[in-house]
C-alpha cells in the first residue's frame, strides 16, 4: 500500500468534520461579534462618564473618544459642592442595611411558606407576592405619611424602614427552599436538628449562590433608589448620592462635568461589590453543577 | 436495641386510605425487611417509625414506649436514605459528626466515634472530602457512618441501594448484612427489589396495596405463599400461576388443556383455582413419555442456569433447565408438576388453600395433546 492510499480515507474522513467545524467557527465568531457589541453598547455610557469626568469645562462638548486634557476639575468642584462623601456613606448604609434586613426576612418568610403547613398559607403566600405587583407609586404617600407621624422624615432610618421587607426576596428564597431535597432536611431532622438550626446550618449554606444573587439585586436596586430619597430628604448630609448628582441638575442648566464626577464616584462601590460578588455567584453555581 | 410493634397503624392522604391498618411486631435485634412493589406503603410505614409521617390512626411503639408523638430524632432510630440526603456542604467527617455535634457531645467522644465509624465503613481516607468528591457506594457508606455513631436502637433503610449499579449493589448488600450482624440493632430495610429482600432478611414482610400479605422468614414465604400476589412477587424467575379447575373426584385440570389431569386434590369439584409451581420444581423430559408436551418458545442464558419459556394457553410459563440442556429452543419437551411442589390458591380471594396434592391415576397415561405452540 502507498502512503496516498493510507492518506487518502483520512483526508475522506476529515473533509466534512472540517466544514462542519468551519460552519461552527463562523457561528462563534458571529455570536462573538454580536457580544462585542452589545458589550460596547452598554458600557459606552458608562466609559463616556468616566472620560467626561475628567474633562475641563471648556472641553466638555468634545467628542474625542478619551481627553485630550485630563483634569481633576470636575472632581474637587464636586466634592466643593456636595457633601459627597458622606452622601455615599448614606447611600452604602442605606443600601446595605436594608439588604441585610431583606436577606434576613426573606429566610425567615421564605422558610415558613416552603417547610410549614398553616391555616390559609398558600392565601397568604399568594398575598405576599401581590405586593410585589403593586407600583411604589401606590405606597409612596402611606408611607410618607407613616414616617412622617413617626418623626423620621430626613433621616436614613426612614429610608431603610419600607425596605426591610420586600416579596421578591421571599418569592425567589421559597422557590429555592422548595427545591433544596426534601431528604437532606428530614436527615437533619433525625439527626436532631431543630428548625433554626435547619434553616442556619442546612438550608442557608446550601443556597449562597441565590442569596448571594438576590444579594446584588437588593443592593443595586436600592443603591439606585431615586424617588423615596427624593421625598423624605431635607438636607444634602442626610441624602443619599442619587439626590446629590441631581443637584447639579439645575434650571440655570446642568453642570456636566461635576455630574460626572459624582456620578462616576457613585458607581465605584457597586462596581466593586458586584465584581466581588458576582465571583462568589459564579462559583456557587460551578458548585451545584457538580453536584 | 429495642422491638418494635406496630399496631393497627392506618394512613390516609387526603382521606384516600394509604394503609389499611397494619399489625406487626418486629423482635429485637432482627433484620426485617419490608418488600413490595411501588406504592404499596412500605416507605410510608417506614416513615412513620421514624417519625417523618404523621400516625392517622393505631400505635407505634419502639422498646415498649409508644413513638406516636415523639420528635424523630427523639426516637432512638436513625435513618439512611435512598438519595443518601448527605449535607453537601459539609466534609464526610462533619457529616459524620453532625448528629454528634447536635446531641453535644463532648469533641473528643465525637472524634472517636468518627473515626471507628469510618474504619467500619472505609472511609478514613476521605474525612475530608466532600460528598461531591465521592461515588455513589462511598456516599452511601457515609449515610451510614452518620447513622451509626448515633447507636440508634433501630436502624431504618429507606431503599438505600436502589441508586447503585448492580455490582456495587451486591457489595454494599453484604456490607449492610456485616454492619448488622456487629451492631445486633433492629434494622427495618425497605426495598421493591425481592433479591435484597431475601438475601438480607431475618424476617420478612410482604406488603401489598396498603396491607400486610405475609410475615415470615424468607425461606418459608419463598416456600409457603400466603397468596397469589407473595407467590408471584418472591422469587425470579417468578412462580408458574396457572388457572385451573377442580374436576370431578378432585382432579385438578388445567384450563385450556382439556384432559390434562395433573394431581389429585380432596378440594370441592368445580372450585377454580390459581395452581403455583416454581420453575425449578417442574422436571422436564426431552423424549415423549409423560408429561405435558410443549414447544419452547425463547431460552434465557442466565449463566449459571437457563430459564425457558412458553406459553401455555395464555399464562407465560418458565422452567429452569437442567445443566447440559443446549439448543432446546424450538423443541418439543414433556412437563411434569411434581405434586409435592403444586401450590393451590384460591382463584377468587387470592389466598394459599392448604391442601395436599397426589398423583392423579389417570394421569399416568401419556397425554394426547398436542404440542402447545405460542
Amino acid at each position: 500500500m502507498t502512503t496516498d492510499a493510507l492518506a487518502r480515507p483520512v483526508r475522506v474522513r476529515t473533509a466534512p468534520l472540517r466544514r462542519i467545524s468551519s460552519q461552527s467557527g463562523l457561528n462563534t465568531a458571529a455570536g462573538h461579534l454580536l457580544m462585542v457589541l452589545l458589550s460596547i453598547f452598554c458600557l459606552f455610557p458608562v466609559y463616556w462618564m468616566l472620560v467626561s469626568s475628567f474633562r475641563p469645562a471648556n472641553a466638555m462638548f468634545e467628542t474625542s473618544l478619551w481627553p485630550t486634557q485630563g483634569s481633576l476639575e470636575n472632581y474637587t468642584t464636586a466634592i466643593d459642592a456636595i457633601p459627597i462623601a458622606r452622601m455615599l456613606l448614606n447611600t452604602l448604609v442605606f443600601s446595605a442595611v436594608s439588604t441585610v434586613f431583606q436577606l434576613l426576612t426573606g429566610i425567615l418568610a421564605a422558610f415558613a411558606f416552603a417547610r410549614w403547613k398553616f391555616p390559609f398559607d398558600k392565601l397568604v403566600y399568594t398575598g405576599v407576592a401581590l405586593t410585589w405587583l403593586v407600583p411604589f407609586q401606590v405606597v409612596m404617600i402611606p408611607n410618607y405619611l407613616l414616617v412622617a407621624h413617626m418623626g423620621l422624615l430626613d433621616s436614613i432610618l426612614a429610608l431603610i424602614l419600607p425596605n426591610i421587607a420586600a416579596a421578591l426576596a421571599i418569592m425567589l428564597l421559597a422557590q429555592a427552599m422548595r427545591g433544596f431535597p426534601k431528604e437532606v432536611i428530614e436527615a437533619a431532622r433525625m439527626d436532631g436538628a431543630s428548625n433554626w438550626r435547619i434553616l442556619w446550618e442546612v438550608l442557608v449554606p446550601n443556597l449562597r449562590g441565590t442569596i448571594a444573587s438576590l444579594a446584588i439585586l437588593i443592593f443595586i436596586s436600592t443603591w439606585n433608589e431615586y424617588f423615596w430619597p427624593l421625598l423624605l430628604s431635607r438636607t444634602a448630609e442626610n441624602s443619599v448620592i442619587q439626590i446629590g448628582i441631581q443637584m447639579f441638575m439645575t434650571a440655570e442648566g446642568n453642570a456636566w462635568g461635576p455630574l460626572m464626577a459624582a456620578s462616576t464616584l457613585a458607581s465605584l462601590p457597586v462596581l466593586v461589590i458586584y465584581v466581588v460578588l458576582q465571583r462568589q455567584v459564579v462559583q456557587s453555581f460551578m458548585k451545584s453543577g457538580i453536584r | 436495641m429495642a422491638d418494635v410493634t406496630i399496631t393497627n397503624v392506618k394512613k390516609t392522604y387526603d382521606g384516600k386510605p394509604v394503609l389499611h391498618g397494619i399489625d406487626v411486631t418486629l423482635p429485637d435485634g432482627h433484620f426485617v425487611v419490608i418488600v413490595g412493589p411501588s406504592g404499596c406503603g412500605k416507605s410510608t410505614l417506614l416513615r412513620m417509625i421514624a417519625g417523618l409521617e404523621d400516625i392517622t390512626s393505631g400505635e407505634i411503639a419502639i422498646g415498649g414506649t409508644v413513638m406516636n408523638d415523639i420528635e424523630p430524632a427523639d426516637r432512638g432510630c436513625a435513618m439512611v436514605f435512598q438519595n443518601y440526603a448527605l449535607y453537601p456542604h459539609m466534609t464526610v467527617r462533619q457529616n459524620i459528626a453532625y448528629p454528634l455535634r447536635l446531641a453535644k457531645l463532648p469533641v473528643a467522644e465525637r472524634e472517636e466515634r468518627v473515626a471507628q465509624a469510618a474504619r467500619i465503613l472505609n472511609l478514613t481516607d476521605y474525612l475530608d472530602r466532600r460528598p461531591a468528591q465521592l461515588s455513589g457506594g462511598q456516599r452511601q457508606r457515609v449515610a451510614m457512618g452518620r447513622a451509626i455513631v448515633r447507636e440508634p436502637e433501630v436502624f431504618l433503610f429507606d431503599e438505600p441501594l436502589s441508586n447503585l449499579d448492580a455490582l456495587l449493589r451486591v457489595q454494599m448488600r453484604i456490607e449492610i448484612k456485616r454492619l448488622h450482624k456487629r451492631l445486633n440493632a433492629t434494622s427495618i430495610f425497605v426495598t421493591h427489589d425481592q433479591v435484597e429482600a431475601m438475601t438480607l432478611a431475618d424476617t420478612l414482610i410482604v406488603m401489598n396495596a396498603g396491607r400486610v400479605e405475609q410475615i415470615g422468614s424468607p425461606a418459608e414465604i419463598y416456600r409457603r405463599p400466603a397468596s397469589v400476589f407473595v407467590a408471584g412477587f418472591m422469587g425470579s424467575p417468578a412462580m408458574n400461576l396457572l388457572p385451573a379447575t377442580v374436576g370431578a373426584d378432585g382432579e385438578v385440570v388445567l384450563d385450556g388443556i382439556a384432559g390434562d389431569i395433573i394431581a389429585q386434590s380432596s378440594l370441592r369439584t368445580g372450585t377454580p383455582l390459581t395452581i403455583g409451581i416454581r420453575p425449578e420444581s417442574i422436571t422436564l423430559a426431552t423424549q415423549p413419555g409423560k408429561g405435558l408436551p410443549v414447544t419452547i418458545d425463547l431460552v434465557e442464558e442466565l449463566g449459571g442456569s437457563r430459564v425457558a419459556y412458553y406459553n401455555l394457553s395464555g399464562s407465560e410459563l418458565a422452567v429452569v433447565l437442567p445443566p447440559g440442556d443446549e439448543g432446546l429452543e424450538g423443541k418439543t419437551v414433556w412437563l411434569s408438576f411434581p405434586t409435592e411442589a403444586l401450590q393451590a390458591f384460591d382463584r377468587v380471594t387470592g389466598k394459599r388453600l392448604d391442601t395436599a396434592f397426589a398423583t392423579s391415576v389417570k394421569r399416568a397415561a401419556p397425554l394426547n395433546a398436542e404440542a402447545v405452540r405460542v
